[in-house]
């Protein structure tokens, strides 16, 4: 990502998403696969696996009639400037867009070390096993503006960049100036109940910017201190309790995921 | 100064160790980009003009507006029209991922034509019984198999789809016994739409999606339906205003739904679009229970097309003993073709233009086209057109005909989501009627055409049995049943996320397992009375205790029934 351009005005692209409502039918993940050309592998596991964004399904602990469970989109959190992931990787494959807030991940720079899986405390990252394959005739269904990527390297969300950078040649085509731009991830465009929302923090007029300073809101693993850009909502005490970061040497008392 | 060879060495090894502390093997190592860019194991994406279009989604009657991005003419990525109706800008994940399904590993693409078509014929000539069993009633298809067996000798039209639709907008309580209401049953932007309105009670013994999300969660254990809809039909009032679901069809709930008021009401028969006058003398609908057991000698099961899955022991029992002739037309192996002589491939959404049968929570009668965004592979059937030719009925575009039929009743509007206008049908021309159909659009009759459905009582069979003394669990369903090809990269996403239970998976609390000597992830199987089958088993702490729950698979089915009782057993 080069940033010899950069716009005189950035953006700090972010999500939020409300866990309350959220059914867990996993349209999220699968538009995610579509648009970024994931490869349908089909010896993966809850190990190997190769995703941009997993739903996860989280529970309050109790048996019977008292369990409640909740389900928690997970993908790249997007940190701030500190990412974990950007100050491990030897090769700079990795960087933070001042731009968009945006973080980025080149899979020709990765050497597959795997420093910024194990760096990264939201497991969000997600290495390539296997040579991307189709079943024969499949290949024809590709995105056209995401390349796949080859085996050996890390991968995660990057915000639907390759929707970032056609919203940006939109806005060059119409005349309009350099700055931010509005454009939906395949996972906001997807999401059949609307829980997940999209847009620039900066802007204090953006309803996603609003809903991150209201009540409810919160982020995960915060005592951590990356600072984040996806905010999640929830009512519920247990799913803020799973969400929080325990201190070192503090077990988590409370949940279950 | 003199060198030696050993200085040689040394100057080598040096300059070595020092091009080590230089940029350079640094800059050859960032430069392996240079190859893994263009690294020949990865496929190129197609290049081509950027279209938009429009179709409907036929994989369930939900039949949800759809908009493809196209590159040339394939489809790349499918997505929900925001303005539509019906669907409001929802797919769910299986509609999301149906442009891959034309592609699929296990997809039938060879099948025994002439032989099927001299078995069938033969057993016809004989006078025999032959039936048509269809899993999509409603279609066009549909009523050119019943003209067809209204044309045969002997012909029955065989159907297992729902009988009433359901209006949830109307409804201020829905109580729902296992029905995922929020998890693919109906069309899910219309439930999406209508759920802020209404109190939604899940009874039901897994916390399911929709329990999750229910406004409260009954875990009541199956058979307990009925006592449950006892004790709370007081609560619900009898204006009309609430509405009951059940996971063992409508009739199970028909009682408790007249008494509170709901049928004409929130309930309703199932909405259908008018037909051409010269349609209406086809053969009537016979529920397969309504046929007489070892009676039908020729059996053709329309599969292209389903909207749940009738097991096979009661359809095997219709069956005559000596030599039936059984054809299914399927895109896949993993149905009747398990069971049937004869399996013709079909066409696969989105290959070929058909039309969708009403939705399940539409009281107004739709209809709108699937219309086929790429081409069929050679060598595949439809089964409409095979079943008319063998019925000896005139050819014809039966969907245009059936369009026209809707014109001229001059009833409701079309909505088209290329401009995402609404036009009345009287103000339209057939052509222009046609043209719009084909253009995706979507008719929608007047809702005052609903009626009240009729009242059935569902035929209830015991829970308990003899037999039963050593199936320790009850078997539940985890959720809808799905298509029968689901696209490889939705099943990669649901195996490693451990989001859905496989279609061959069942599921059992630790305790359970532990009874059973089974561990996460081995072979078994899963036995009831009606018989068993091979599943993988995963074990699942958030279960409770003596219940089983089971993928959707259709071996699994064809041994499952509403409330059974089940034991899992190594394999």
């Amino acid at each position: 990502m080069t940033h010899a351009n950069q716009p005189t005005k950035a953006a700090r692209y972010g999500m939020t998403i409300d866990v309350d409502r959220c059914n867990g039918c996993g349209a999220c993940m699968v538009a995610c696969a579509v648009e970024n050309n994931i490869p349908p592998v089909p010896e993966a596991n809850d190990r190997k696996g190769l995703t941009w964004i997993r739903v996860f399904r989280v529970d309050n602990g109790e048996q019977g009639s008292a369990r409640r469970s909740a389900y928690v989109p997970m993908m790249c959190q997007h940190c701030g400037a500190d990412a974990p992931c950007v100050s491990v990787c030897p090769q700079h494959a990795v960087d933070v867009d001042p731009a968009t807030g945006i973080v980025g991940e080149m899979p020709q720079r990765c050497l597959g070390c795997r420093y910024c899986m194990a760096a990264c405390p939201y497991h969000a990252r997600y290495f390539n096993w296997w040579d991307p394959a189709w079943p024969p005739g499949m290949e024809k269904t590709l995105n056209p503006g995401v390349t796949p990527r080859m085996r050996g390297v890390v991968e995660k969300c990057n915000f639907c960049h390759g929707r970032w950078h056609a919203a940006k040649q939109l806005a060059a085509a119409n005349g309009q100036p350099d700055g931010p731009v509005s454009y939906t991830p395949a996972c906001v465009e997807a999401c059949p109940t609307g829980v997940i929302r999209f847009g620039d923090l900066n802007d204090a007029e953006n309803p996603v910017a609003r809903s991150v300073r209201e009540n409810g809101s919160f982020r995960l693993l915060e005592t951590l201190g990356t600072e984040p850009k996806v905010y999640y909502r929830s009512r519920k005490d247990w799913v803020r309790q799973i969400a929080a970061a325990p201190k070192p040497g503090q077990r988590k008392e409370n949940g279950n995921g | 100064m003199k060198s030696t060879r050993r200085d040689l060495f040394l100057f080598a090894g040096g300059s070595a160790a020092g091009a080590l502390l230089t940029p350079a093997p640094w800059r050859l190592i960032t430069d392996t980009a240079l190859w893994s860019e263009n690294w020949p194991g990865v496929p190129a994406p197609p290049r081509g003009e950027i279209r938009t279009r429009f179709t409907n989604c036929s994989l369930c009657r939900a039949g949800c507006g759809v908009r493809a991005r196209c590159v040339g003419d394939q489809p790349v990525q499918l997505t929900g029209v925001a303005s539509h109706p019906l669907s409001r800008g929802v797919l769910c994940p299986f509609g999301l991922t149906a442009h891959h399904l034309p592609y699929h590993p296990a997809r039938l693409k060879q099948g025994p034509h002439e032989r099927a078509l001299a078995a069938v014929s033969a057993a016809i000539g004989s006078g025999d019984r032959v039936a048509v069993l269809d899993l999509q009633p409603g279609r066009t298809a549909s009523w050119t198999y019943r003209r067809a067996m209204a044309a045969l000798k002997n012909g029955v039209y065989l159907t297992n789809g729902p009988s009433v639709a359901y209006d949830l907008h109307q409804a201020k309580t829905v109580l729902s016994f296992g029905v995922p209401v929020l998890d693919g049953w109906g069309t899910p932007g219309n439930v999406i739409a209508a759920r802020e309105n209404f109190r939604l009670i899940q009874a039901e013994p897994v916390e399911s999606r929709t329990a999750t999300l229910a406004d409260v969660w009954l875990p009541v254990q199956p058979g307990d339906e009925d006592a449950t809809a006892l004790a709370m039909a007081g609560e619900l009032g009898a204006d009309g205003s609430a509405l009951v679901l059940d996971h063992r069809g409508p009739a199970a709930a028909m009682a408790l739904n007249q008494r509170l008021g709901a049928l004409g009401r929130t309930v309703v028969a199932r909405p259908e679009a008018p037909v051409p006058v010269e349609w209406r003398s086809a053969a009537p609908a016979t529920a397969l229970a309504q046929v007489e057991d070892r009676s039908i000698r020729v059996l053709l099961i329309d599969e292209s097309a389903v909207d749940g899955y009738v097991p096979w022991y009661q359809i095997e029992r219709k069956l005559v003993l000596d030599n039936p002739v059984v054809v299914t037309f399927t895109a896949s192996h993993g149905g009747y073709a398990r069971h049937a002589q004869y399996a013709l491939p079909t066409a696969v959404y989105p290959e070929i233009s058909e039309d969708i049968p009403t939705a399940i929570d539409s009281v107004a009668a739709t209809f709108r086209l699937s219309t086929a965004l790429i081409a069929p592979p050679a060598g595949i059937v439809n089964p409409a057109e095979w079943i008319a030719t063998l019925a000896g009925l005139a050819e014809g575009d039966t969907i245009r005909e059936r369009a026209d039929g809707i014109h001229d009743s001059g009833r409701g509007a079309i909505y088209t989501p290329a401009d995402g206008k609404t036009v009345a049908v009287k103000d339209l021309t057939a052509e222009a009627f046609w043209k719009s159909l084909g253009e995706a659009g979507c008719w929608i009759d007047e809702p005052r055409h609903a009626r009240a459905p009729e009242t059935t009582t569902a035929v209830s069979e015991p829970h308990a049995h003899d037999s039963d003394v050593d199936l320790p669990l009850v078997a539940w369903l985890a959720g809808p049943s799905s298509p029968p090809l689901l696209s490889p990269l939705m099943t990669k996403l649901y195996q490693e996320s451990n989001l859905r239970l496989a279609p061959n998976r069942v599921a059992l609390h630790p305790s359970d397992a532990r009874a059973a000597r089974l561990a996460d992830g081995v072979h078994a199987f899963f036995q009831t009375r009606l018989g068993r089958c091979g599943v993988d088993v995963t074990i699942d702490p958030g279960l409770p205790a003596g219940v089983v729950q089971l993928g959707t698979a259709p071996g699994i089915l064809d041994v499952y029934r509403p409330g059974i009782r089940a034991k899992v057993v190594p394999a």
